[in-house]
C-alpha cells in the first residue's frame, strides 16, 4: 500500500469540498480511447527497509573499485572527496533547490557557483566559465559548436573543426551528434609515434573553426607541442584544450598557452566515480566567445539597497529566452555535482593542489618504472611525460590480460583496441592519488606471471 | 558576508593528505609546461570552509525550507533513503568501464527502470542515457532524423513545435539541424489543430507536444493532432515534462506518441541541487528502436560460471542498437540519478498511479482553496484562472491580470510577497499565453493543511498594499537584485586587487 502520501485518507473530504465524488472526476477530461484501463503491470510498493535491503543486494552485487585494486581510468578516475564535502552537500537548502530563478532566496547556490566560476577560471587561466555542462564530453561538443558560431563567418574553412584522432570514439560520437545539425564537418589531426601531436598536421587546421585537442591526451602524454598551435592557426580559430583538471597543479594552464576554450571532466574534483554520471562538465572561455558560449553563468550585482548580490546573466543565450537561435539547449545541469567541486577545491588551496597533482604524478613515474622492467611488456611512449596513465604493450592481448588480471582481483587497466582497432596488444594502465605502491607492486607481478604463461588464460 | 575568496591563510591545506608515493623531484615534465604561478585559490581550514557554505545554505531555499510550488518544475519532496542509497560503494565507487559482471547490479536496476518506463509510457524500448530533459528531447529528435534519413525521406526538415511549448523543445529541435515552425495556440493554449493542418505536409518530420500542456490542462485533441501528423508522414514527440500528471490513467502510447523523454529527476525525485543533476531517459517505439544511443540493457541466459556474479535467474547485457546515433554523454548516463529514481518508483510500483492521482489532486485543491480563502478575504476579484477548464491535472495558472489593472499589483510584485511569507513563489510569466502568469504545482508530497495555509497566506499577500509589495521582499537575504546592473557590468569571477 502507497501509504507515505500524506493525504492518504483525505480524498473523499477533499474531493468532497471541491464538490467531486471520486477521483476519476479529476480524470474526466481524458478521452474514453485513451484511458488505461487495467492496473499498472508492476510489483506492490516497498516500505524505506524493503528498498534499502534491495539496494544493498542488488548494488552490492557490483565490484567498487575500492573493493578490488582498480588501475581503470581512461576518463573517469579514482579520488578522493573530503568527508566535509558530503556532509555538506546533504544540506537540504542546497540540495533540493531549483534553479535560481527567484535571486533573493538563491543567494547561496548562487554566490557559491560565481566561486566555482572563479575557481575553474584561475585554474585553467582563462577569465570565463560557467556553471557546468554535462560531462567532459558534451563541454568538448559544445566547445566545438561555440566555435564556429564565433569564427566561421571569418573562416576559409568554413564549418570545419580539427580534433585530435586519439579523441576517444564515446567522446567522438557525442561530438558528431552535436556537430551534425549544424553542419559542421570533424577533420582529423595526426598523431605521431611516440604519441604527441603531429604539429605538422596542425598547419591544415588554419582557416578552419577550431581545433581541439587533449592535455594530457587520451594516452596519458602531456604534450609539450600543445604550446605551438595558437601560434600556428592564428587568432581567428579556437584553439580548445580538454585537460583533466587535477594535473593543473603542475602543468600550464592552456590559457597560458593560447587556448581560447578549455573543458574537460569536472568529476576528479569532488566526485566520486558513480558509474559515469553525474559528474560535470568544466567550460570556460576567453571575452570573444562570451556572447555566444552555452551554459549558465552568474553575475555579481547589487540589489535595490545597494547590496552586493548575486543573479543569473546573459541569459539571453538560453533556451527559455531565445528558444531556437539558443547557444545551447541546456537547462538543466549538473550544479550540484559543481558546488562538490567548489568545495574539494576550497579545501585543497593552491598548496593542496599542487600537492595531490604530485601525488597523481610520482604515482604514474612509479608505475611506468615498474611496468617497463617486466619482461614483455613495453612501454611504447616511455620517453613522454605521464599524467594519470599511460600505455604498455603487451605480448598477447590485452583484453586476455584483463581477464587474467580480474581472476587475480585486479582491474588492469582499459582495453585499447576498444578506442583503437588493431592495437589489439595496447593496455591503458590508470593510476591516481588514491593508488598505493603496494598496488603497482601487486599488478607488476601479476603482469609479469601472466607474460610468462605460454598458454592465454580463458 | 562570508566571500570564498576572503580566506587567505597558511599554506596548511583545509584536510591533509598522504604524501606522494616518491619524491617531487622525480617528475619532470617539459619545461614550457611546467606551471609558473598556482591559481590564486583560497586558503581556508575545514572549520572555515564548513562555515562557509553552511552559511551560503542558510541563504538559499529548498523543497527542505519550505512549500515550494514552482510551476512545471515538479518539486516533490526527495526521500532521503534515496540518498544513503546513492552513497553505496556498489554505485559510488563503481566504473563505466568495467566489465559486466562487475556491474551486475546496476545493470539489473537500469534494466528494471527500462521496463518500468516503457510500461509507464506505452512505449516499446528505453534508453536511460541522456542526462536532463533537454538532451533527451535532443536525442529523440536525432533518433528521428536517422530513421527519417534510412528511409529516404531527407526532405523531411521542420519540426513543429506549438508557441507555448518549453523552449528546450525549439532550441534541441534546432541544435539537430531542424527547421523550426512554430504554431500560435489557441487562448487557453490549447492545439490549434486549423493551425496544425495548415502547415502540415510531407517537409514535417516531426511534431513536439507537452500534454497536460504548460497551462497544466489535458489536450484532449492530441490524439486528433497525432493522426494528422502520422497521415502526412511525420512522427509524434512527447515531451514528459508533466509526465506526474498522467502515470497509470493514460500514456503517450494511448495517445499516439512514437517518442517520449522523462525528467526522472522531477516524476521519480532526483533532487534538483539547484540546478542540476537530471536524467532524461527516452521511449520509443519499435521503429525508433535502433536508433536508441547505446548503450541499452538487455537480457540473456547465464553462460557457464556467470551464474556466480548474476544477480538474477538471468544475465543482464550492455546492448548496441543496429543503427544507434551513437552517445549523447561519454558514460551511461546519470547512473547516480536513476539509482535515487529507481528507489523512489519502488516505493510507488503499481501504485504510481496512486501518485499521479494524488498530484492531481493537490493541484485541483490547491486551485479551490485559492479561491476560497481570496473570496473570504474579500480578494477575489484580484485574480482568475488562466485557463477555465474544470478540473487542472497536476498544476494550474492563475492571471493576476485583474490585480494588476485594479491596484498596479504585478504577479511578479505577489511572487515577492510570497517570498516574505516563507515561500517559494510560484512560476510567473510562464506561459506568456496567461497575462500575468502565475504557474502552480504543489505535486503529491504536501499535505492539506499546507495548502490550506499556503492559500490563506496567499489571499493576505493580496490584501497587502501596492507599495509595499513592489518593495517586497524585504525579509530575505537581499532584495531585488538588478539584473540590469549586472548584465550592464559583468563581473563573472573574483576581480582579485589587479581588475
Amino acid at each position: 500500500m502507497v501509504d507515505q502520501l500524506p493525504n492518504r485518507g483525505l480524498e473523499t473530504e477533499m474531493l468532497e469540498e471541491m464538490g467531486f465524488s471520486s477521483i476519476d472526476d479529476l480524470f474526466s477530461d481524458l478521452p474514453e480511447h485513451v484511458r488505461m484501463s487495467e492496473p499498472l503491470p508492476l510489483p506492490p510498493p516497498q516500505s524505506e527497509e524493503e528498498i534499502i535491503a534491495d539496494a544493498r543486494r542488488l548494488l552490492g552485487a557490483n565490484l567498487a573499485m575500492g573493493e578490488a585494486v582498480s588501475f581503470l581510468g581512461a576518463g573517469i578516475y579514482r579520488n578522493y572527496v573530503p568527508a566535509s564535502v558530503f556532509q555538506l552537500i546533504t544540506r537540504g537548502e542546497f540540495l533540493t533547490s531549483y534553479t535560481p530563478y527567484q535571486p533573493e532566496v538563491s543567494q547561496g547556490m548562487l554566490q557559491a557557483m560565481w566561486e566555482f566560476q572563479t575557481l575553474i577560471s584561475e585554474l585553467v587561466g582563462l577569465p570565463i566559465a560557467n556553471l557546468s555542462l554535462y560531462d567532459g564530453s558534451t563541454a568538448a561538443a559544445e566547445a566545438l559548436t561555440c566555435a564556429v558560431r564565433v569564427h566561421t563567418r571569418k573562416a576559409s574553412q568554413s564549418d570545419t573543426v580539427y580534433i585530435s584522432e586519439l579523441v576517444p570514439p564515446d567522446r567522438m560520437s557525442v561530438m558528431h551528434n552535436y556537430c551534425q545539425g549544424a553542419g559542421i564537418t570533424l577533420k582529423l589531426l595526426k598523431h605521431n609515434a611516440d604519441g604527441t601531436l603531429d604539429i605538422d598536421s596542425v598547419h591544415s587546421a588554419a582557416g578552419s573553426c577550431g581545433v581541439y585537442v587533449e592535455q594530457p591526451n587520451p594516452l596519458g602524454i602531456l604534450d609539450g607541442g600543445l604550446t605551438q598551435i595558437k601560434e600556428i592557426i592564428g587568432k581567428n580559430t579556437a584553439l580548445i584544450v580538454g585537460v583533466q583538471p587535477v594535473s593543473l597543479g603542475l602543468v600550464e594552464a592552456p590559457g597560458n598557452y593560447g587556448a581560447d576554450i578549455i573543458v574537460g571532466e569536472g568529476q576528479p574534483f569532488g566526485s566520486p566515480p558513480t558509474g559515469g554520471g553525474p559528474i560535470y562538465g568544466i567550460f570556460a572561455c576567453s571575452k570573444p566567445y562570451l556572447r555566444l558560449m552555452p551554459g549558465r553563468i552568474v553575475g555579481r550585482s547589487i540589489d535595490v539597497d545597494g547590496k552586493e548580490a548575486y543573479c543569473l546573466t546573459l541569459s539571453t543565450r538560453e533556451q527559455h529566452i531565445r528558444r531556437h537561435r539558443a547557444t545551447s539547449n541546456i537547462c538543466t545541469n549538473e550544479t550540484l555535482i559543481a558546488l562538490m567541486g567548489a568545495m574539494h577545491m576550497s579545501l585543497l588551496g593552491p598548496e593542496g593542489l599542487e600537492h595531490l597533482a604530485y601525488r597523481n604524478m610520482t604515482a604514474c613515474v612509479l608505475a611506468k618504472q615498474k611496468l617497463s622492467e617486466i619482461s614483455g611488456v613495453s612501454v611504447p611512449h616511455i620517453s613522454s611525460s605521464h599524467f594519470n596513465e599511460f600505455v604498455i604493450e603487451l605480448p598477447r592481448s590485452a583484453a586476455d590480460c584483463l581477464k587474467y588480471l580480474d581472476s587475480v582481483g585486479i582491474i588492469g587497466g582499459f582495453d585499447l583496441n576498444r578506442w583503437y582497432n588493431g592495437r589489439t596488444n595496447w593496455l591503458l594502465v590508470s593510476v591516481t592519488d588514491q593508488t598505493k605502491a603496494a598496488e603497482i607492486d601487486l599488478l607488476a607481478a601479476q603482469l609479469a606471471e601472466w607474460c610468462s604463461m605460454k598458454e592465454v588464460v580463458a | 558576508m562570508s566571500r570564498l575568496f576572503d580566506f587567505a591563510g597558511g599554506t596548511g591545506m583545509g584536510y591533509s593528505q598522504p604524501e606522494p608515493l616518491l619524491s617531487k623531484n622525480k617528475v619532470a615534465l617539459p619545461p614550457n609546461l611546467m606551471r609558473k604561478e598556482l591559481p590564486r585559490w583560497p586558503r581556508l581550514s575545514e572549520p572555515e570552509m564548513v562555515r562557509h557554505y553552511t552559511w551560503l545554505s542558510r541563504r538559499n531555499f529548498g523543497i527542505d525550507t519550505g512549500f515550494y510550488p514552482l510551476g512545471s518544475c515538479t518539486m516533490k519532496h526527495n526521500p532521503r533513503v534515496n540518498e544513503v542509497i546513492a552513497q553505496l560503494p556498489g554505485i559510488a565507487d563503481i566504473h563505466p568501464h568495467q566489465p559486466e559482471h562487475h556491474l551486475q547490479g546496476l545493470l539489473s536496476i537500469y534494466h528494471e527502470m527500462q521496463h518500468m518506463l516503457a510500461i509507464c509510457s506505452g512505449m516499446d524500448d528505453v534508453t536511460l542515457q541522456p542526462v536532463a530533459g533537454a538532451q533527451g528531447e535532443f536525442t529523440a529528435v536525432r533518433c528521428v532524423q536517422e530513421y527519417f534519413r534510412k528511409r529516404g525521406e531527407t526532405q523531411r526538415t521542420k519540426v513543429i513545435v506549438p508557441d507555448s511549448a518549453h523552449g528546450t523543445n525549439p532550441a534541441s529541435a534546432a541544435m539537430a539541424g531542424y527547421d523550426i515552425v512554430e504554431i500560435p495556440s489557441l487562448e487557453n493554449g490549447r492545439i490549434d489543430l486549423e493551425a496544425l493542418k495548415a502547415v502540415i505536409d510531407d517537409t514535417v518530420a516531426l511534431m513536439m507536444i507537452t500534454n497536460p500542456n504548460t497551462l497544466g490542462l489535458f489536450e484532449t485533441d492530441v490524439p486528433e493532432a497525432s493522426d494528422i501528423v502520422h497521415a502526412a508522414g511525420g512522427q509524434m514527440y512527447y515531451d514528459g515534462a508533466n509526465f506526474n500528471a498522467i502515470l497509470g490513467r493514460t500514456s503517450p502510447g494511448l495517445m499516439g506518441f512514437d517518442a517520449v523523454h522523462f525528467n526522472l529527476h522531477k516524476t521519480f525525485s532526483q533532487p534538483h541541487g539547484g540546478g542540476g543533476p537530471g536524467s532524461g531517459p527516452i521511449g520509443v517505439k519499435s521503429h525508433l528502436a535502433e536508433f536508441l544511443p547505446s548503450p541499452v540493457v538487455k537480457t540473456r541466459p547465464i553462460v557457464g560460471d556467470e551464474a556466480k556474479f548474476a544477480v538474477d535467474d538471468m544475465w543482464y547485457t550492455w546492448y548496441e542498437p543496429e543503427h544507434t546515433i551513437g552517445k549523447v554523454q561519454q558514460w551511461h548516463g546519470n547512473a547516480g540519478a536513476i539509482i535515487r529514481c529507481w528507489a523512489y518508483y519502488r516505493r510507488y510500483g503499481y501504485g504510481l498511479k496512486d501518485m499521479s492521482e494524488h498530484a492531481v489532486l493537490n493541484a485541483n485543491y490547491l486551485r479551490h482553496a485559492l479561491h476560497r480563502e481570496a473570496k473570504k478575504a474579500g480578494v477575489s476579484h484580484m485574480f482568475v484562472d488562466g485557463a477555465e477548464a474544470e478540473v487542472a491535472k497536476h498544476e494550474f495558472t492563475l492571471s493576476l491580470q485583474p490585480a494588476k489593472e485594479a491596484v498596479g499589483v504585478s504577479a511578479m510584485d505577489v511572487a515577492k510577497g510570497l517570498l516574505d511569507m516563507g515561500y517559494m513563489a510560484p512560476t510567473v510569466y510562464f506561459p506568456l499565453v496567461v497575462p500575468e502568469c502565475m504557474m502552480f504545482e504543489p505535486t503529491e508530497t504536501e499535505s492539506r493543511d499546507t495548502l490550506d495555509t499556503f492559500a490563506k497566506d496567499f489571499a493576505q499577500v493580496l490584501k497587502v498594499d501596492a507599495q509595499t509589495l513592489h518593495e517586497a521582499p524585504i525579509t530575505t537575504p537581499v532584495r531585488r537584485v538588478d539584473e540590469v546592473y549586472a548584465a550592464r557590468n559583468l563581473c563573472l569571477k573574483h576581480p582579485f586587487d589587479e581588475e
